[in-house]
């Protein structure tokens, strides 16, 4: 047989390169100026589209799917046609994918500062969008196993497993989470509402870190590394156990994210316990790209490639013990919400996806252009001031989280809150946001640099679009070896790989989901519990739109030091209606739950207006356009109606009366405010935010009065 | 290197700085907690230092008995006795970690290659199976103590111990308390250091929305004549502890000792008639106010 000539396809390689050096800066560059805003409200720039509640989503969805993302595609689309000697299976596909891609991110920039959001994190963008991502994820995926089924290696590597991995279990995650009912163009209400909608929403959180951040990671660590360091993997076996092992219990863990929340407490304790299993299979991966270095510590010395490489796996290995150690209830009951888990996943993200992805291209790019290197020292100079950046980042992060989690919970010896006002404890940690911010700063000038490292290093070299390549072309036969791994088998079938690696994952997510989702008694409802009305209804879309949910959670834990501060801890069954929940995963700001009736309406509008004239020292954003932008209420109908379908029980023909019960309530709103000398107007959006916050956790509240009148 | 150091000096004397400054809050409790670890540690550390010493002591104890010659032939004959037993030396973290030398590493290598990778045949670390394992175990333990065994307690039930607890320290707490005050039993006060305290309270508190004379903002003028909820030092002492939800007056039992409510509370009497600039237009109904003119001269005192 004669070996066969054929291509790869750099070209592809290096446009999503391009993309995710580009993206990375943007994305890093909204990064710092979140970070700015939370000591510095002035940064939030006076208008709408910048503020914080908007832009932080575009940060996180930048550098997620948008570098990240990109980052994946060119390691994925470099290292596959690769280890199965072929080209990708269809130049137009490869075009598609990636121009597509590059559309999403731009509607996701477009649409995010203009408040168009579903407010699930990591998943903000609306259903639109939702479709486009679904079909570019089927067109990549049809690239990817065209082109394993057309390749010239009987086997597939480790990288592919993780690879095929990541392609199901986004698709199924992607899917689950993206159930929403539109009511125009860009408006959806998730199908799900309170607690039901938590569970699918931080199953697909927790996964998108395990399945987007993760896998495809270690894929290309598992491609990229020993070319580097040009060593043998350490060891088959444990490239096994822990493949199988990291996607079979990770898929579990999603509920560690809700630990004293009103989820059924079977399901949290399910996270924590598979929580701490993860710590092996996790470890697995970093293990075994350290001692495949092995014999190559001396490269380590001078090579900066494999000192980003390290670096990234060190990172990854801290963070994977760190998380099972947060999803631990005691530690979780300190931690949660505060700056202690931003700075969790900083060290993952800026670490791991970070370094990984440096090191990527400064091996890859001199590659594809047959050149050396621009510059030596630059890379090293990234190197430095990116660790140090992570290390400026992480470390006032860690020290912000423990005092403001501790200051939270203090008491003093009357039995009192010693920090009553929350304020005071932001006020405390301001100095450690200020040293996020230059840790963050240093970080992105390494990136700036390396852009151009890279750069002149293209204009130095001249592109191989297409790698000449050759290699035997299959038997059509397998004869099986003896002596062969039983894993070997699964190896040569993608298909079934695919299809047991889609079982694996979805045993978790059945177990998890399905109770919570089909038995009612997982839910008791609260007969006093009512929906919302018309205008608290539109309030609650301003809130979404605002993006209050980033920083202010709505669930009080059942915890003395909360309930004293909040009031009442929650319960499953305020939620029913709330399509989608909005509990949060951070307090930057006080939790809202209990907020209705403990300010009067003046407090509120002028708070919205300017926090510091009631809350000195504040550093939430101005809200001012509020208070003159007209209530659109020809959405109030369809709202109302799609609820209905959702099985919020207005009555039927409800829509077609429920602007009058809106504007009636408007008026008694902007009356009572008149009273203090606000004149405005009934319907500005102000008047809706403000009915809304005035509901919020009411319906408990008077509850408890009548149960106490009896 | 060396400029680098030197800023990494910086930032963390930067980072250092905010804390030093705010760190004298320590309570005296917290600050025994710091000696009692030191304590610990120093402890630690004597006890490995006095065992060094004894080891130390027994050697030249023994020498001295059995005579320097005598001693050396004796280590020697040991070492030799050791080296016969002995199989070739193996590192003490390549065995910890199952590692192979690097020598032998032709013979587990696999014989098929990906793109020029290959694949050694090492076993999984021993150490990582029993960390494997372990966490296994961890997790069935966890849910056989949480949902089985019921021994850990559940959210709900670890809520009701926490504030019995809190419940069972407040009355402890207030049966040796002197603040015990509350709108049945609170008395106007005069004296400076209780007005200073309220006036504090107040800045902190209720200037927001009352504004920083007390003129009313957002809630209504304290320093005239008119009242919504009554002027008495009762009235106000009620109005601030429970709230006129209603109205926006907040509920301050939850933020506010008793005896900082009746501080603010005497503060406000005490502004009354200061006529400050911009003043809110009156609320309320008049009330005479029966303490103006003759307020207590002493200090409060609690009586029950």
């Amino acid at each position: 047989m004669q070996p066969e000539k054929f291509y790869y396809d750099n070209k592809i390689v290096r446009n999503f390169g391009i993309a995710t050096v580009i993206w990375g800066i943007i994305g890093m560059t909204v990064g710092l100026i979140v970070a700015i805003q939370l000591f510095h409200p002035a940064a939030n720039m006076g208008n709408q589209y910048t503020t914080f509640g908007r832009i932080r989503p575009l940060h996180t969805n930048a550098v997620i799917f948008a570098f990240v993302g990109n980052a994946i595609f060119m390691g994925v689309y470099y290292s596959l046609q690769r280890l199965l000697k072929t080209r990708m299976f269809s130049d137009i596909l490869s075009s598609i994918h990636f121009w597509g891609w590059q559309l999403i991110i731009v509607s996701a920039v477009i649409t995010l500062p203009l408040g168009l959001t579903t407010s699930h994190e990591y998943a903000e963008l609306e259903w639109p969008i939702d479709i486009a991502i679904t079909l570019i994820w089927v067109v990549f995926g049809i690239n990817m196993f065209g082109t394993i089924f057309k390749r010239r290696e009987r086997h597939l590597y480790v990288a592919i497993w993780f690879y095929i991995a990541t392609f199901v279990t986004i698709a199924v995650l992607h899917i689950v989470n993206s159930f929403e009912l539109p009511i125009s163009a860009f408006k959806s209400y998730y199908v799900y509402a309170g607690v039901q909608d938590a569970l699918v929403q931080w199953w697909y959180g927790h996964n998108a870190v395990a399945f987007f951040l993760t896998t495809p990671y270690l894929g290309m660590m598992y491609y990229f590394l020993p070319k580097m360091a040009n060593r043998p993997i350490y060891s088959y076996k444990l490239s096994i156990l822990h493949f199988w092992a990291l996607i079979f219990i990770y898929i579990w863990a999603g509920p560690h994210h809700l630990l004293y929340t009103t989820l059924p407490e079977w399901a949290q304790s399910l996270g924590v316990a598979f929580s701490v299993m993860l710590i092996a299979p996790s470890w697995g991966g970093m293990i075994n790209g350290l001692l495949t270095l092995r014999g190559a510590w001396d490269k380590v010395r001078d090579d900066v490639v494999l000192k980003f490489m390290v670096v990234g796996l060190t990172a990854y290995g801290m963070a994977t013990f760190e998380g099972p150690l947060l999803s631990l209830k005691q530690v979780n009951a300190i931690g949660h919400f505060t700056d202690w888990i931003i700075a969790h996943v900083h060290v993952g993200a800026l670490g791991w996806n970070g370094f990984l992805t440096f090191a990527i291209l400064y091996w890859l790019i001199p590659r594809i252009y047959k050149t050396e290197l621009y510059s030596k020292k630059m890379a090293a100079f990234h190197f430095w001031i990116g660790t140090l950046g992570i290390l400026f980042y992480a470390v006032p992060m860690y020290w912000s989280g423990f005092t403001q989690g501790l200051m939270l919970k203090e008491f003093n010896v009357e039995g009192m809150l010693k920090y009553p006002n929350f304020l005071e404890t932001t006020m405390r940690i301001l100095p450690m946001h200020v040293m996020r911010s230059i840790g963050g700063g240093m970080y992105l000038l390494g990136v700036i640099v390396m852009a151009y490292n890279l750069c002149r290093t293209a204009l130095r070299g001249k592109l191989v679009a297409n790698e000449a390549a050759e290699a035997m072309p299959l038997e059509p036969v397998y004869v099986k070896q003896t002596g062969d791994h039983w894993h070997r088998l699964l190896e040569r079938k993608p298909i079934q790989l695919m299809i047991v690696s889609l079982l694996v994952i979805l045993v978790g997510t059945f177990v998890e989901l399905m109770p919570t989702l089909t038995i009612s008694s997982n839910i008791p409802t609260i007969a006093s519990v009512k929906p919302y009305t018309p205008l608290e209804l539109q309030g609650r879309d301003i809130y979404i739109r605002e993006g209050c949910v980033n920083c202010h959670s709505q669930t009080v834990r059942p915890f003395r030091s909360e309930t004293e501060r909040y009031g009442e801890y929650s319960k499953a069954g305020e939620f029913v209606y709330d399509h989608p929940f909005l509990w949060g995963s951070k307090r930057t700001g006080p939790d809202l739950q209990r907020e209705g009736g403990k300010y009067g309406n003046a407090w509120h509008y002028n708070h919205l207006m300017d926090p510091r004239l009631m809350s000195p020292g504040s550093i939430m954003p101005n809200y001012d356009w509020l208070l003159n932008q007209t209530l659109d209420t020809t959405t109030t109908a369809s709202k109302i109606n799609a609820m209905r379908s959702l099985g919020v029980p207005y009555a039927i023909g409800y829509d077609k009366i429920a602007n009058r019960d809106l504007d009636k309530q408007a008026k008694a709103i902007a009356d009572n405010l008149g009273k203090d000398h606000i004149k405005v107007k009934s319907d500005k959006e102000i008047v809706a935010i403000i009915a809304y916050l005035q509901r919020l956790g009411t319906d408990i509240k008077a509850n408890k009065t009548v149960s106490s009148n009896k | 290197m060396k400029p680098l150091k030197a800023i990494l000096l910086f930032f963390i004397l930067l980072a250092v700085q905010p804390v030093l400054a705010e760190d004298q809050s320590l309570t005296s409790a917290q600050l025994m907690n710091y000696w009692g670890y030191g304590a610990i540690m120093l402890m630690l550390v004597l006890f490995l230092v006095v065992l060094l010493v004894l080891l130390r002591t027994f050697k030249v104890l023994t020498m001295a008995i059995m005579g320097r010659k005598a001693y050396v032939d004796m280590l020697a004959e040991e070492k030799a006795l050791k080296m016969k037993d002995k199989k070739p030396k193996v590192n003490v973290v390549e065995k910890l970690l199952s590692l192979k030398p690097l020598s032998e590493e032709k013979s587990i290598l696999i014989e098929h290659d990906y793109d020029g990778i290959q694949e050694l045949d090492n076993p999984t670390p021993a150490w990582f199976m029993v960390l494997f394992y372990s966490t296994i175990v961890f997790a069935v333990a966890y849910l056989l103590i949480y949902h089985v065994f019921g021994i850990g307690q559940l959210q709900n039930a670890e809520y009701a111990t926490e504030m019995n607890i809190a419940a069972k320290e407040r009355t402890l707490y207030l049966a040796k308390a002197a603040n015990r005050v509350d709108e049945s039993n609170v008395k106007l006060s005069t004296d400076a250091a209780v007005l200073s305290a309220g006036e504090a309270v107040f800045k902190q508190t209720c200037a927001p929305c009352h504004g920083d004379h007390a003129q009313g903002v957002v809630g209504p003028n304290l320093t005239d004549d008119y009242w919504l909820h009554g002027g008495k030092i009762g009235d106000i002492f009620k109005t601030i502890k429970y709230g006129i939800t209603a109205k926006g007056m907040p509920t301050w039992e939850k933020q506010l000792t008793p005896k900082q409510i009746a501080d603010v509370s005497s503060y406000i009497k005490s502004l009354h008639g200061s006529n400050p600039a911009n003043a809110k237009e009156a609320q309320g109904t008049k009330e005479v106010d029966d303490a103006a003119g003759a307020p207590e001269k002493t200090a409060m005192v609690i009586k029950k």
